[in-house]
C-alpha cells in the first residue's frame, strides 16, 4: 500500500513567497499537462494499492471537472484504491462555490483543504494572495457545509504582525476540525527572497507559534506544524512522517519507493516530453533511511517506540541513537514516555536540532 | 664590449598611482624596440596578478633600453622601476640609489600627490637629477599651468623645465628619452676599484631560484666570480648574470655603472637583504655601501587555518611564499581559541593585505585573520624591556611601568573641501596636529602625528571614504612614546577569548569595546545558552551584550519531498557548526574573527 500525490503545478497568481512548482494559470490547464499526467499513470510500474491519494500544487483547484474526471479515471484504472482511503484535494478560496465542491464530492474527495493563509486583509496583501478575508470566510462556510472532514492553512509571521490574533480567533470561529499552521519563511528561490530581513524576529515567531497552540487546545497538536481532532489528523502526510512508500505524479514530484527518493523533471516541458522521467533517483542506504525514519517521527506528537523501530528495521534505537536521545531528552526537547520518544512543545519549535543530533 | 660609462643612464619614475607610469614605461620599450609590438601587452612591467588589478607595482622590475639619439650616439638607458607604495619606502629608496636620475610624473588633472611628494623629496636627498614631466595633457580636465605652479610651489622644482606628455596617446616620449640623455649624470665609478653592487631588489624563480636586481657601483663582477654578501658575510659563486631586456639576458660581466641580474644558487629571499653590498672574495672592497638597513616589521597579526585549510596547509603556503617574497616575517603561534597558527609581521597594512589575498589566492586557503597591531615597548617594573607583538603577551597591569607605542608622522593631502573631515579623523584617532599647508586654493597639505596603532585599524579606509577617494596618505615612522594603553578583552560567558584581546588606549576603550561587543552579538548565532558578550580591561568589565538563548530551529514544512533534502541540509548546517571554533561551551563562527578586523567602520549601531 502506498501513497498517491497528484501535482497539479497551476495557480491564478503565483504567490511570491511559495518556492513549489507552478506556472501561471492561463484560462485552463494545457491539454498536453493532463495528458502527460495521465500517462505518467498509465505507465507507473509500482505497487496497485493505494491507501491514500493527495492533490497538491499549485493550486488543484484550478481544474475543469473534466480535467479532473480523466485523472481519476486513470488513477482508479491503475490502482485500487481502498474503500476508507483519505482523498484530499487543496482548494484556494477563489474557486471555491457550492457547486464546485458538489462536483468534488461527487469525484470521490473526501478531504478538503482550503488554502485561507490568513482572515486579514492586510495579511493577505502582505502575502501576495488573489483572495480577501471575505472570500476566506465564505469559502470555509461552503466548505464546511459539504464536508465534515476538511481543515484550512494559515501562515504566521506575516505583516501586520498583530493580524495573527484575528486569524486564530476567526479560524476558531469556523471550528475545522484540521488546522496547519506554517511560519512564513523567505526561500531562497522565490522573489520574497530579497524581502528577508523582513522575517520577524525569533522571538515573535515563537510568540505566534506558542499563540496558535493555545488557541487550538481542543485540537491535538500532531505535528509540528498540524492540529488536529482525534481521527481527523493528515493519513497522507502522515506517510512521510513515517517515512512510508509513496509515487508522486506531475511535475518535480518526489517519490519514495524501493528505498529509492526520485524526482520527477520539474520543468514543464521536459515532464511533457517525457512523463515520469527522473531528474534524480537516490538510492538511500540503510543508515540513511533510519536516520531519515527516527527524524520524521520525531516532528510527530505521537513520537517513536522503541519496538517500532526494532520492528522495522531489526535493530535497537537505544543502540543506534541511545546518547544522542539521552541528550536531547535532557535538553527538554524529547520525553521517554514508556519506551516511546516524543517531541515536547521546545521539541517542535526547534525540532531541527533534533534532527542534528541524530545527525551525529 | 663594455658600454662605456658616459654612454649611460640610470633612473627611476616617481609617479602616483594612475598618474600614469605603466603606460609611459610601455612606451619606452616601444620606442626603444625592447618588446616588439606583435607581443606587447599592456603594461608589461608590472608582473603580477595583483598588481594589474591594484593597478600598482609591488616588486620593482629593472629593464634595460638600447636608443640611438638625434646624434646618432647608442645609448644604454636603465629603467629601474620603484614599488608603488608607502609601505615599502626603504625599498624605494634603495631602488633610487641604484640611479642618477628620477622623472617626476605628475598628472595634468590631478597634480601633485602626497606619494609623490614623499618620493620626490627621496630623490632630492639623495641628489638625483629631476626631470618633471606633466602626462596625461590630452584629458579635457588638464590643466598644465596648475600642475606647473604645483611642481615649482610644491616640490621645489623648475615647472618651466617639465616635458609635457600624453603616455596614453605617446606624446613626449621621445623628448623625454632626450632629456634622460641630456640632463641625467652619467653614472660614476672606478671600473678598476674592488667590487661594490648594491642589491636593490631580488625575485625568486621557480627553476633559478633568487635573482638579485643590482647596480654595480665600482668595480666589475663577471661569471664564476666568488662574492660576498656584506652585511652578513655569506660567500656564493656566480653561476649567471645578465641584463633584462626586459626578458632574461645572460652576459660575461656587469661593468661600473651597469644595472643587471645575477644568480648564484641562493635558495631563499631570506637569505637576501635589499640594500646590502655585494663584493669580491678575492679582492674585497673595504666599506659597504652607505644606507643599509634592517628592515623590522610594523604590523603584525595571527593568521590561523579555517574552513577545509589546515595547519600543515597554511604552513607549507607560507614557506613557498617567502621563497619569494622575503619582506614579511612569521613565527608559529597559538591561540586558545583558533588554535595553532602563525603570527605575521608586516611592513605596513597595505603589505598585509597583500600577504593574505596572496595566499588565499594563489594557494587557495581560507584564513582567519586577527585584529593587527603594532609593536609596543614595555618597560616592567623589574627594569626588564620586551617588545610586544601580540595582545596576549602582555604582563599584568602591576607589573608595568610604562608602555611605549609607535608614532608616525602622517601627511595627507587633500581637496580643502574635505579638511575639516580629515582633520576629525586624525583627532578621532589620536592624532596631533603639526601643520597645514595650502598647495593652492583648491588643496592643502595635512601633517599630523598619529599613534601608528590607529592608522592600522582603519585609517586609510576612513580617510578614503571621507575624501570621496580624493586624499592620499604618505607616512613615516617617528619615535615610540609612551601612552595610557590598555588590554582590552573580550569575554564570552566569563571567559576571556585570547583572540579577540586588543590593545587600545584607554580613553577609547569603551568605545571600541562596545563596537566590539555589538558586533560579535549580531554574528555570534544564538545557542542552546545565553551567551554573555563582555569586554573588559583589567578585572573591569566595561560593556556587556547578550546573546539571546537559541529559541527557533525548524523547518515549518517538511513533506515527502523535502525529508532527503532536509537530511541534506542539516547535515551541512552540521558542517558548518564544525567548522566554528568552540569558546568554552560557545560556538563562535569564524567570520566574527574577521568581521572584527574593521572595528571603527562599524558605523550601523
Amino acid at each position: 500500500m502506498i501513497g498517491v500525490y497528484l501535482h497539479i503545478p497551476f495557480c491564478r497568481l503565483l504567490c511570491p513567497y511559495c518556492d513549489f512548482v507552478k506556472r501561471p494559470y492561463k484560462g485552463a490547464a494545457p491539454d498536453r499537462f493532463v495528458d502527460a499526467l495521465v500517462t505518467e499513470i498509465e505507465r507507473f510500474e509500482g505497487p496497485r494499492e493505494a491507501c491514500s491519494v493527495f492533490f497538491g500544487g499549485g493550486t488543484p483547484s484550478v481544474l475543469t471537472r473534466e480535467e479532473l474526471e480523466r485523472i481519476f479515471s486513470a488513477l482508479r484504472q491503475r490502482f485500487t484504491v481502498a474503500p476508507d482511503a483519505e482523498i484530499g484535494f487543496e482548494a484556494n478560496p477563489d474557486d471555491i462555490t457550492p457547486e464546485a465542491l458538489a462536483a468534488w464530492r461527487e469525484l470521490g474527495i473526501n478531504r478538503l483543504s482550503v488554502g485561507v493563509q490568513s482572515f486579514d486583509d492586510g495579511a493577505l496583501t502582505y502575502l501576495g494572495r488573489a483572495h480577501g478575508a471575505k472570500a476566506a470566510h465564505q469559502a470555509c462556510e461552503w466548505t464546511a457545509e459539504a464536508f465534515s472532514n476538511w481543515g484550512m492553512d494559515l501562515i504566521f509571521g506575516a505583516y501586520p504582525v498583530e493580524s495573527w490574533g484575528r486569524t486564530l480567533a476567526a479560524c476558531r470561529a469556523h471550528a475545522p476540525p484540521h488546522i496547519s499552521t506554517y511560519g512564513l519563511s523567505y526561500e531562497p528561490k522565490p522573489p520574497f527572497a530579497k524581502r528577508a530581513r523582513e522575517a520577524v524576529d525569533d522571538d515573535v515567531y515563537i510568540a505566534q507559534y506558542e499563540a496558535a497552540h493555545t488557541a487550538f487546545e481542543n485540537h491535538l497538536h500532531y505535528e509540528v506544524s498540524n492540529f488536529a481532532l482525534p481521527g481527523y489528523e493528515s493519513q497522507h502526510n502522515l506517510l512521510y512522517w513515517r517515512n512510508a512508500e509513496y509515487a508522486g505524479f506531475g511535475p518535480g514530484a518526489y517519490s519514495f519507493l524501493d528505498g529509492i527518493r526520485s524526482r520527477n523533471l520539474s520543468r514543464f516541458r521536459d515532464y511533457e516530453r517525457d512523463p515520469g522521467g527522473k531528474s534524480e533517483a537516490l538510492k538511500l542506504t540503510p543508515s540513511e533511511i533510519r536516520v531519515e525514519t527516527v527524524i520524521q517521527h520525531l516532528r510527530l506528537r505521537e513520537g517513536l517506540e522503541k519496538r517500532v523501530y526494532v520492528e522495522r528495521f531489526g535493530r535497537s534505537l537505544e543502540a543506534d541513537y541511545g546518547e544522542a536521545i539521552r541528550g536531547l531528552v535532557q535538553r527538554g526537547l524529547l520525553e521517554d514516555e514508556d519506551g516511546c520518544m516524543r517531541p515536547t512543545l521546545k521539541g517542535f519549535e526547534q525540532n531541527s536540532e533534533i534532527g542534528l543530533a541524530l545527525l551525529g | 664590449m663594455a658600454t662605456p660609462l658616459d654612454r649611460i643612464r640610470n633612473f627611476c619614475i616617481i609617479a602616483h598611482i594612475d598618474h600614469g607610469k605603466s603606460t609611459l614605461a610601455d612606451r619606452f620599450l616601444q620606442l626603444t624596440g625592447a618588446v616588439d609590438e606583435r607581443n606587447f601587452q599592456d603594461q608589461s612591467l608590472d608582473t603580477m596578478e595583483l598588481e594589474r588589478e591594484r593597478g600598482i607595482t609591488i616588486k620593482s622590475v629593472s629593464v634595460r633600453l638600447t636608443y640611438t639619439a638625434d646624434d646618432g650616439t647608442e645609448y644604454v638607458l636603465n629603467l629601474i622601476d620603484t614599488p608603488g607604495h608607502v609601505d615599502f619606502s626603504y625599498e624605494v629608496s634603495r631602488s633610487m640609489a641604484a640611479c642618477e636620475g628620477a622623472l617626476l610624473l605628475v598628472d595634468a588633472a590631478q597634480g601633485v600627490e602626497a606619494q609623490t611628494l614623499a618620493n620626490a623629496y627621496k630623490a632630492i636627498e639623495q641628489d638625483l637629477e629631476i626631470i618633471p614631466v606633466i602626462n596625461k595633457i590630452d584629458l579635457p580636465s588638464a590643466d598644465v599651468d596648475m600642475a606647473r605652479r604645483q611642481i615649482e610651489e610644491v616640490v621645489g622644482l623648475d615647472g618651466d623645465s617639465a616635458i609635457l606628455a600624453s603616455a596614453k596617446e605617446g606624446i613626449g616620449t621621445q623628448e623625454i628619452i632626450e632629456a634622460i640623455i641630456g640632463r641625467v649624470p652619467p653614472p660614476k665609478g672606478n671600473r678598476d676599484a674592488p667590487l661594490k653592487a648594491l642589491i636593490f631588489d631580488a625575485v625568486y624563480d621557480t627553476y633559478r631560484g633568487v635573482v638579485i636586481h643590482t647596480r654595480v657601483k665600482q668595480g666589475r663582477m663577471r661569471k664564476g666570480m666568488t662574492i660576498k654578501m656584506m652585511s652578513n658575510g655569506l660567500q656564493y659563486d656566480v653561476n649567471e648574470l645578465g641584463v633584462f631586456t626586459p626578458a632574461i639576458k645572460p652576459a660575461e660581466s656587469l661593468e661600473t655603472g651597469e644595472v643587471g641580474y645575477v644568480i648564484c644558487s641562493i635558495k631563499t629571499l631570506k637569505a637576501t637583504k635589499i640594500g646590502d653590498t655585494i663584493t669580491d672574495v678575492a679582492n674585497p672592497a673595504p666599506h659597504p655601501l652607505p644606507g643599509y638597513q634592517e628592515v623590522n616589521p610594523l604590523v603584525f597579526c595571527g593568521l590561523y587555518p579555517a574552513g577545509e585549510t589546515d595547519y600543515e596547509e597554511l604552513r607549507d603556503a607560507l614557506e613557498r611564499l617567502q621563497l619569494n617574497d622575503g619582506s614579511f616575517q612569521y613565527t608559529p603561534d597559538s591561540s586558545d581559541a583558533l588554535g595553532l597558527g602563525f603570527r605575521l609581521g608586516f611592513l605596513g597594512l597595505l603589505h598585509m593585505e597583500i600577504i593574505q589575498e596572496r595566499l588565499e589566492r594563489e594557494f587557495d586557503l581560507t584564513l582567519v585573520t586577527t585584529i593587527p597591531n603594532v609593536g609596543y615597548r614595555v618597560l616592567k617594573s623589574s627594569g626588564e624591556e620586551m617588545i610586544i607583538e601580540n595582545a596576549s603577551q602582555m604582563p599584568a597591569p602591576n607589573e608595568i611601568e610604562r608602555i611605549e607605542e609607535p608614532y608616525i608622522e602622517a601627511e595627507i593631502i587633500t581637496p580643502t573641501a574635505f579638511l575639516g573631515a580629515v582633520c576629525d579623523l586624525c583627532k578621532d584617532k589620536r592624532g596631533i596636529h603639526v601643520r597645514i599647508d595650502y598647495i593652492d586654493n583648491n588643496r592643502c597639505m595635512v601633517f599630523y602625528q598619529l599613534p601608528l596603532a590607529e592608522v592600522v585599524m582603519d585609517f586609510y579606509d576612513r580617510l578614503k571614504t571621507i575624501s570621496r577617494g580624493y586624499a592620499s596618505l604618505e607616512y613615516r615612522l617617528l619615535d615610540n612614546r609612551p601612552g595610557k594603553l590598555v588590554r582590552l578583552d573580550i569575554l564570552l560567558n566569563g571567559e576571556p577569548v585570547d583572540a579577540l584581546s586588543t590593545i587600545v588606549h584607554r580613553d577609547r576603550a569603551e568605545q571600541i569595546g562596545r563596537t566590539l561587543a555589538s558586533r560579535l552579538q549580531r554574528l555570534i548565532p544564538r545557542q542552546q545558552y545565553e551567551v554573555a558578550i563582555q569586554a573588559a580591561v583589567g578585572n573591569k568589565i566595561i560593556v556587556r551584550e547578550t546573546v539571546k538563548a537559541m529559541r527557533k530551529n525548524v523547518t515549518a514544512k517538511c513533506y515527502g519531498g523535502d525529508i532527503t533534502r532536509k537530511r541534506k541540509l542539516l547535515e551541512r548546517q552540521k558542517e558548518g557548526k564544525k567548522r566554528m571554533k568552540q569558546v568554552g561551551r560557545v560556538e563562535v563562527p569564524q567570520e566574527a574573527f574577521m568581521a572584527l578586523l574593521q572595528v571603527d567602520g562599524d558605523r550601523d549601531k
